[in-house]
């Protein structure tokens, strides 16, 4: 049967809601919506109203933050814990510093060259959470930025209420290329082509696997990059230096249990560079690794690409 | 302007629940798992080839160099465009990127 589709740009980026019942794709759309108002009035680093841009304002005392906050802000620092720090929230002043201060259809323009320094960042431990009086308290001079995580919860969080808004059959988030499935996939699953820019449109080149459920996730230095002084530099932050991530992988994807535990695997994998592929290995992670070069590599139970289905 | 109806009353409390510190999160973030991914692949216009191994140690992956192959062209569903569009889109099939 045909999935029915819906698709319009929210947080800066493309949002595509599918269904398998046509008739369920209003109420999805709907819940979606919902959500990524919230998701933008909570965590966005380009709003100066937004409850993060408060937090990050107000480093050095403790801020009472939403339920949405606390728990982008939880997964923030979760993910710097699994990822032993190579995926950390405290790279906030890092990125800015780089030129990545604003929405990004507004910092293409080489603006001259800018002073960088290699400079751990503070470290996710720097940040507190307290679960009992939801608030987090961020020391002075430290910045949180939950790109690395924040669109894939988004992501998660809008399938898992899109398909309780539902009264039957699945559905399908994506943003920019983060993917979130929730309830009964498509006969043959969810089709998605994996490519290094979302932009690319889905009869596009590239391999295009199915899944069932959980998430997909692509992480890529060759999107999101910006010039200044000529220097071309990426919004994937290596916290051991505070500069853009240098590593052998240009593009990384991954499927996982939910859309921000394949987010953060792929961007662990693209600051861990070529160690990635034990810690991907260890944690049986489907995953695509595109070198510098071109070359790619498949980690783990990934589809034979040189089976193809008609 | 519309009313306000108990079914938007319940879906606003559902909501609520949703955002409720850790009651999504907690259930999903890093646990790592694998998912089901299924074994065949379809190929777009132009795929993959010619695969060898990468050594590496514990388990099997492989090297791939892109090249031009048959058209096995996916179905076309969303289109990602400027303004929001609404419509059939066959077998579904979206694209997973960086952005």
């Amino acid at each position: 049967m045909a999935v029915a589709s819906k698709t319009w740009k929210a947080l800066g980026t493309s949002v595509h809601v599918l269904t398998t019942d046509p008739h369920e794709l209003a109420a999805a759309e709907l819940a979606v919506r919902e959500i990524l108002e919230d998701v933008d009035a909570a965590y966005s680093r380009f709003r100066a109203d937004s409850e993060l841009s408060r937090l990050n304002a107000e480093a050095g005392r403790t801020v009472s933050v939403s339920p949405l906050l606390a728990t982008a802000v939880t997964t923030a620092l979760t993910a710097a814990s699994v990822t032993h720090g190579a995926v950390d929230p405290t790279v906030g002043t890092a990125i800015r510093i780089a030129g990545y201060d604003d929405d990004f259809s507004r910092i293409t323009e080489d603006r001259g060259p800018v002073s960088l320094r290699a400079l751990k960042v503070p470290g996710w431990q720097v940040v507190h959470v307290d679960r009992a009086s939801q608030s987090v308290f961020l020391p002075a001079g430290v910045e949180l930025d939950l790109g690395s995580t924040g669109k894939a919860l988004a992501a998660d969080l809008a399938a898992h209420a899109a398909h309780t808004a539902m009264h039957r059959g699945g559905v399908l988030v994506s943003l920019g290329g983060d993917i979130a499935v929730a309830g009964p996939p498509p006969e043959g699953g969810w089709r998605v082509l994996i490519a290094e820019d979302s932009a690319v449109p889905p009869d596009g080149d590239g391999q295009v696997i199915c899944i069932g459920n959980g998430g997909v996730a692509t992480s890529s230095t060759t999107v999101r990059r910006w010039r200044r002084g000529g220097t071309i530099l990426h919004h994937i932050i290596d916290p051991q230096t505070g500069l853009p991530a240098s590593g052998p992988w240009r593009t990384v994807t991954v499927v996982a249990n939910s859309c921000v535990d394949a987010n953060i695997a792929a961007t662990a994998a693209i600051v861990q560079g070529q160690s990635a592929v034990a810690w991907l290995q260890a944690r049986r992670l489907p995953a695509r690794l595109v070198e510098n070069d071109g070359t790619i590599h498949y980690i783990g139970p990934w589809p034979d690409p040189s089976r193809v289905a008609a | 302007m519309k009313s306000f109806t108990s079914t938007d009353r319940d879906r606003g409390l559902r909501r609520l629940r949703r955002l409720t510190f850790g009651a999504v999160t907690g259930a999903t973030v890093a646990v790592f798992g694998m998912t089901y991914v299924a074994a065949a692949s379809y190929a777009g216009k132009a795929s993959t080839a010619s695969t060898t191994a990468l050594s590496t140690s514990g388990s099997t992956a492989t090297t791939t160099s892109s090249s031009p192959s048959t058209d096995q062209s996916a179905t076309t569903s969303a289109t990602a465009a400027p303004t929001a569009t609404t419509g059939s889109s066959g077998s579904g099939t979206v694209t997973s990127g960086g952005s």
